[in-house]
């Protein structure tokens, strides 16, 4: 389905949050997701479902100075 | 007062009662690369009272292009970072009373190094330490000013105990997946960037305006010109430091097997999950001289003269030092944690 990514649009065959997050390698790494605005807890991901258009920020800490 | 803060007292919401107030505040800043270097010009030439600048690192060559206290002087001399940012700073504003401390942050001196601070702000280049950064202030009820640049990206937030979430509300794991300043690069702008937004939300707290604190984590990729803001929302309810108040990186247990001198000329750092040594292959590969990996390990000869063995357990090895602060920044600077 389609879904706006950090404000691009990606066609994912994905069909929960943590799909998303192994879609794009980030277990494990220090990641914040929020979905449609509302912060999703890590214990959320793997039951909380995507749909189509939803705007998914992958908010990566980063970790230089 | 001072003509040197006239500018900044006309600014209303500073004044004169603000301009005093910064005179009696004292920040630390821990970390004096990139971002600890323009916090600390920020914090002098504002005129904050006391600077307390730590920092376990020399000056090197390829710091230049974006550490803006330092010079090719400090280069030739190989002067700590601490000492080095001292003697610039000192020449900018006399007025403010600077202590160096040459010394790597650990769980046995971040008790001393937060004695009589009103503020942290962070220039560290990794979570470990950034984990016990949040896990004192939290538990000494002091704001702690995060900010991190890699790359074109960056990102900052103020953490107010008993106001805002605290840095493991956010994240969990220390891993930064290989991604540090001396791995994928960093433009100096972003890091200018960074430390700004840093050093604005520290003169607010200092000059008591809290009630324009910025509530966001905001984050930034400049070079694909994307911002994000992120609400700091609720703190997360079973957070170890802020809410059960556990505070796990300040467990003098858990720090010490962390790093241990193993052999000559060989320091083992423990690490914290595995490590798939072919993605690392290709991480180190831009970085090292010569990478060398087979069943067993991967070997990576570093510019720096050191070599550093990674292990699927996790483990890696730094050898070529008996140093453990040295190992511990090579680690930082290559792995990242």
């Amino acid at each position: 389905m389609e879904l706006v990514i950090n404000g691009f649009r990606q066609e994912l065959d994905v069909r929960t949050i943590q799909d998303v997050i192994a879609h794009f390698g980030l277990e494990g790494k220090p990641v914040v997701v929020e979905a449609d605005g509302a912060v999703l807890t890590k214990e959320q991901w793997a039951t909380a479902e995507v749909r189509t258009q939803m705007q998914i920020e992958l908010v990566h800490f980063v970790g230089g100075g | 007062m001072d003509e040197r803060y006239s500018r900044q007292m006309l600014f209303a919401p500073i004044g004169e009662a603000g301009q005093r107030k910064l005179k009696d505040s004292a920040v630390c800043i821990v970390g004096m690369g990139a971002l600890g270097t323009v916090l600390a010009n920020h914090m002098v030439r504002a005129g904050v009272g006391l600077v307390r600048l730590v920092d376990r690192d020399y000056v090197e060559k390829s710091n230049l292009q974006r550490q803006m206290l330092y010079d090719e002087e400090d280069v030739r001399n190989g002067y700590p970072k601490a000492i080095a940012a001292e003697k610039k700073l000192s020449i900018i504003n006399s007025d403010v009373r600077l202590e160096p401390v040459v010394a790597d942050v650990t769980v046995h001196n971040i008790e001393s190094l937060l004695e009589g601070i009103d503020l942290v702000l962070d220039g560290t280049d990794n979570f470990q330490t950034r984990f016990l950064l949040n896990d004192a202030c939290f538990r000494k009820g002091l704001p702690f000013t995060y900010g991190g640049a890699v790359s074109s990206r960056g990102m900052s937030a103020i953490l107010v105990p008993g106001v805002t979430p605290c840095l493991r509300c956010f994240i969990q794991s220390a891993d930064a997946g290989g991604q540090t300043c001396d791995t994928i690069g960093v433009i100096a702008p972003v890091v200018d960037i960074v430390a700004s937004y840093q050093a604005v939300e520290a003169l607010k707290f200092l000059v008591d305006a809290g009630g324009k604190r910025r509530d966001s984590l905001l984050t930034f990729d400049l070079w694909e010109n994307r911002y994000y803001e992120m609400k700091l929302g609720e703190p997360l309810r079973d957070c170890p430091c802020c809410q059960l108040k556990q505070y796990p990186a300040l467990d003098y247990a858990e720090q010490e097997e962390m790093v241990s001198l193993c052999g000559r000329g060989t320091v083992q750092i423990a690490g914290k999950g595995q490590l798939d040594l072919e993605q690392w292959r290709e991480r180190l590969e831009p970085a090292a001289e010569k990478v060398i990996l087979n069943a067993y390990l991967l070997r990576a000869q570093l510019p720096e003269g050191e070599r550093l063995v990674l292990f699927p357990d996790g483990r890696v090895l730094v050898q070529g030092t008996d140093d453990l602060v040295r190992a511990k920044i090579l680690y930082a600077r290559y792995i990242g944690n």
